[in-house]
């Protein structure tokens, strides 16, 4: 049986990244590193209006005085922010009205990530903001979106054609002094996608917003800004990929959502960034601030597959202000090779009669490590709040690492609070059953994965769910034996 | 009004949530006498007895229970312990670190005061609880240890009995108190229930065997289903359902 | 009753460190107060050890286990006390230990089971009330394969109280067939402040481990019980935590220690 494992983590190495393929595509950067002068040349380049450049300048003043997070269960080698270009987009000649328009070998870009920006698009029904490197390229579906009141575009569009709207809610969540990588992200973001759902609106398709790294050398600080006024409801996909490069990249976004009262937003990732090579060179740096605020009766939900990156760091977290607001984190992450990740969530119990739920499921293989942090806070006012949160871990070979480190604060003695966890590997037991059945050990480590991560993906949206349970399974390819 | 009705439940319905369970209950249980409810799974028997008990789980939406002629559906649920109401528990529940012996004379007490009787004395306590284990078989080992903590499923049940014995109500509800027990632990459970029963208390089992009650010999067979009684009959209707089933009642018997 | 009058009646009997292999063990050993001692746990015979704080020291404790031995730690904090107890376990040793503390104090644990087969047991309760702080503290290292670890830790913040327990269990690489469970059990009661962190950390895959962690989870049902038995809500609440205490209490192995340490406690909670 000892050999029968070794074999699964041998062939589980063999892994291989298919979103690897770099992009010929023309594109317009500006200079390497930071300084007042790049953040007024990108802002700039997206034709802001000032209040948007002295916000940008408010944050990197203040980023200059913070200090990159330690506290996280994360090796993180140095990083150069000099030797960054916080700036690439892929050169467009005009603004296009039709998708015949775009760039071929964009389009081909778009083809090969299996992005359905064209026809088949009205077929499955979901809206596509494309993020490449640092620009948003196509935005479908705006006209049906237009019609029921609904804005989806790119953010920097949105800083111009909805300025009040973009203003009143930028940086409410989540302040540009909030943490080292948010205030980095407030300086330099140069795009994103910006989502205003009116009152009363029941979005009527999934939006989804397709993130690339392409252009060698870059950094991606996307921002993205979802509102669901009183009673409105989106549910809301994002995806991710890089090419394959020897270098590592740093992506920090931040994500902040409102949710007014009633209003209901679900959020899903696939998280599927280039992971290094199986030695450890490469890979982004995923360092990540989401958040959401819930008001009067309003729920927000995440729900993450988190298998790329080099090193990820992110908490996306709800902010129960409102009476009887709901926040649900729901998350499988995958590390294999030398991939570290350190995710989870925060929950925290302002208003009356809150409720969340945690549920999270780590996989560490190869010689990765593999944390789960969670904040479960319950205010003194927060009368009869309930949490209950489940942490589960998942170990495949013995060089590999999986920890769990919550934490509970509670200040109210109404509240009902419950944090489980275990840690354990696959049985022996259930592979040689598989293996009995005439599966295949390999295929048995597969299943029994994606049996351990299925309540985390039964939250996703159907198309969603079927390529993370494929991302699963090739992302521990080589892993197992 | 007859002296000798202890119970009385009229027209009784309850809700959890949204879901209606007891959907017009009629009993009448007097002294001196043994009930036997039945009926299949669902029907609502535990129900009636947390509802009888003063269980919060439920919402009372209508109908009136008089017991000793006094309103029952008023009175906190210690207070109808205190007068006397007893429920045996399906399902008793534990206590981590109190003390069977710490727990039962503070309720033996607090019926006394509630009597206007003196508390009971360490020793005079000592023997009594000596007195009832011996009726039920319960080692007296337990007694020294937490409330049904690590009790097997018989002795959690001969524990429930031992405190029926303690505490001498008027009127004993006894929810499912044969399930679980093996033909030993049974006798010996059935044979502590008739040893309590006397002219001036009643008792009330659900229960889903007919072997029960070859030891404690009902009076009245009830079938509840669908939260309603749907037929009352004399001890020879638990056998007839014991061997015919449900089927032949529940067909007759129509919304 | 108190410490000092069982040591003057005789029931424990005072230790003042070094070797347990020539010491009397027919009577539980006592050490009152101490600031730093060291003991090494070297004898067949079973061990019951009491330490006892009652003054506001900082302490330093060291017990080592040798192979096979085993040992029984009752640990009492009547006093704001800093104490770090570090315990070193060999081949196939045993240590059960219950550390109740009844002041705002912050003690440290940190247990390696070194050698294979080593077993440890802990129980812990703090109980803080008014405006103290209570810390517990507790590392479970399992340096090597084969050991098992249980760990219960109960706190209870009362008044403007805080209770804070932050546990840690560590499997170290190569630290296959570990069997480690930790739980930590809260309770708030007027404007208490309950922090909790069970945190695992683990590099060995063959390993059964969890934690789990509750604030404000006493049973309804069993108020319910009580009540149908003819028990006031309030004095059903009351014994509810009180058990919930004794619950820890009750592991300690020696009598008159348990009695002590139940009067204890039912004195502050009836004061709350």
């Amino acid at each position: 049986m000892k050999k029968e494992s070794e074999n699964i983590i041998d062939s589980l190495e063999k892994g291989d990244y298919k979103y690897g393929f770099t992009s010929d595509i023309e594109t317009d950067m500006i200079r390497r590193g930071l300084d007042e002068e790049v953040i007024r040349l990108i802002s700039q380049k997206k034709q802001e209006p000032e209040w948007m450049l002295e916000w940008r300048l408010k944050a990197y003043r203040h980023w200059l005085t913070m200090r990159q997070p330690e506290w996280a269960h994360l090796d993180i080698p140095p990083i150069d922010f000099q030797d960054i270009i916080y700036y690439a987009a892929p050169k467009q000649r005009k603004s296009l009205s039709s998708i015949d328009e775009i760039d071929p070998e964009l389009k081909r870009t778009f083809d090969k990530l299996g992005i359905p920006l064209e026809e088949q698009m009205a077929l499955s029904g979901v809206a596509v903001d494309a993020v490449l490197d640092s620009s948003s390229v196509k935005t479908t579906f705006r006209n049906t979106l237009a019609e029921k009141g609904i804005i989806f575009c790119p953010i920097s569009e949105a800083i111009r054609e909805y300025p009040e709207l973009v203003r009143r809610y930028l940086g409410s969540v989540v302040s540009y002094a909030d943490n080292f990588y948010a205030a980095l992200n407030s300086a330099v973001f140069s795009d994103g996608s910006f989502c205003y759902i009116p009152k009363g609106v029941r979005c009527p398709m999934e939006l989804s917003t397709y993130f690339r790294i392409n252009a060698q050398g870059t950094g991606q600080f996307e921002r993205t800004l979802i509102v669901a006024d009183e009673g409105a409801y989106v549910s809301y996909l994002e995806g991710c990929t890089a090419p394959r490069r020897d270098e590592n990249q740093l992506h920090a976004a931040v994500v902040e959502i409102v949710v007014e009262k009633n209003g209901e937003v679900k959020y899903s990732t696939v998280q599927n960034w280039y992971p290094g090579d199986k030695e450890g060179k490469g890979g982004i740096y995923n360092f990540v601030t989401k958040r959401g605020l819930c008001h009067d009766n309003a729920r927000l939900s995440w729900t993450q597959v988190e298998t790329g990156s080099a090193i990820t760091w992110k908490y996306p977290s709800c902010v129960l202000m409102g009476d009887n607001s709901v926040g649900e984190f729901y998350s499988v992450a995958m590390t294999n090779h030398f991939q570290q990740a350190d995710t989870g969530t925060k929950m925290i119990h302002i208003g009356r009669n809150t409720r969340s739920r945690i549920v999270s499921k780590g996989i560490s293989a190869g010689r990765s490590q593999n944390s789960y942090r969670g904040l479960v806070k319950v205010a003194a006012k927060a009368e009869n709040a309930r949490n209950y949160s489940q942490c589960d871990s998942l170990l495949i070979g013995d060089k590999c690492g999986a920890h769990t480190f919550p934490r509970i604060d509670c200040r109210n003695k109404s509240a009902v609070l419950e944090h489980e966890a275990t840690t354990s590997k696959i049985s022996e037991e259930q592979l040689f059953y598989c293996n009995q059945r005439g599966l295949g050990t390999e295929e048995a480590v597969g299943l029994i994965v994606n049996g351990y991560a299925r309540e985390v993906l039964a939250k996703l949206p159907m198309e969603f769910a079927i390529e993370a349970q494929k991302l699963l399974s090739i992302s521990l390819e080589g892993s197992v034996g | 009004m007859d002296n000798n009705m202890l119970l009385s439940v009229k027209n009784l319905h309850a809700s959890v949530g949204d879901k209606e369970i007891l959907r017009g209950i009629n009993l009448e249980v007097k002294a001196g006498e043994v009930h036997a409810i039945m009926g299949p799974n669902g029907s609502g028997k535990s129900t009636l007895a947390s509802v009888l008990a003063g269980s919060d789980k439920f919402t009372v939406t209508s109908g009136e229970v008089a017991y000793k002629g006094e309103n029952l559906l008023a009175m906190p649920i210690e207070e109808r312990a205190r007068r006397g109401l007893f429920l045996g528990f399906q399902y008793p529940v534990e206590i981590p670190g109190v003390s069977m012996a710490n727990f039962m004379k503070l309720a033996v007490n607090e019926k006394r005061t509630f009597e206007g009787k003196e508390p009971i004395g360490a020793s005079e306590f000592l023997r009594m609880m000596r007195e009832k284990s011996a009726i039920v078989e319960l080692d007296a080992k337990l007694t020294s240890r937490a409330v049904n903590e690590g009790f097997s499923g018989g002795e959690k049940k001969k524990n429930e009995i031992f405190q029926m014995a303690m505490l001498e109500p008027s009127l004993a509800i006894l929810d499912e108190t044969d399930s679980g027990l093996d033909i030993d632990a049974l006798r010996i459970v059935a044979t502590g229930v008739t040893k309590l029963h006397r002219p001036d208390n009643a008792t009330v089992v659900i229960t889903h065997y007919q072997r029960l009650l070859d030891y404690i010999v009902p009076d009245v067979v009830h079938v509840l289903y669908h939260g309603r009684i749907i037929y009352s009959g004399d001890k020879s209707l638990a056998l007839k359902l014991e061997k015919e089933g449900y089927d032949w009642l529940i067909n007759e018997y129509k919304d | 009753m108190d410490i000092d009058k069982l040591i003057a009646d005789g029931i424990l009997r005072p230790f003042a460190g070094g070797s347990l292999s020539r010491t009397d063990l027919s009577r539980p050993l006592v050490v009152l107060n101490p600031r730093k001692i060291a003991i090494e746990a070297d004898t067949s015979e079973q061990v019951r050890l009491v330490i006892v704080h009652t003054e506001p020291n900082e302490a330093a404790i060291d017990l080592s286990l040798a192979a096979g031995v085993q040992v029984t730690l009752t640990e009492i904090c009547l006093a704001g006390t800093f104490t770090e107890v570090r315990i070193r376990q060999a081949e196939q040793s045993s240590c059960r230990i219950v550390a109740v503390q009844l002041h705002g104090a912050n003690t440290a644990y940190r247990i390696d089971l070194a050698e294979h087969g080593a077993e440890n047991d802990i129980a812990a309760l703090f109980l803080a009330t008014d405006s103290e702080h209570c810390v517990v503290n507790l590392s479970t290292n399992h340096l090597v394969s084969q050991c098992t670890s249980r760990a219960l830790v109960k706190g209870i913040a009362a008044g403007r109280a805080t209770g804070e327990f932050r546990g840690l269990v560590y499997v170290a690489p190569d630290a296959q067939q570990t069997d480690a469970q930790q739980q930590s059990r809260n309770i708030e009661l007027g404007e208490g402040h309950i922090i909790a962190m069970p945190q695992l950390e683990i590099y060995a895959d063959d390993v059964r481990c969890s934690h789990g962690a509750t604030v404000g989870q006493l049973a309804d049902e069993a108020i319910f019980y009580m009540r149908q038995r003819g028990l006031s809500e309030d004095d059903a609440r009351r014994l509810q935590i009180e058990g919930f205490a004794n619950d820890i209490v009750n592991r300690c192995d020696i009598a008159e220690i348990r009695e002590f340490l139940a009067t204890a406690i039912a004195e502050q909670l009836q004061k709350l």
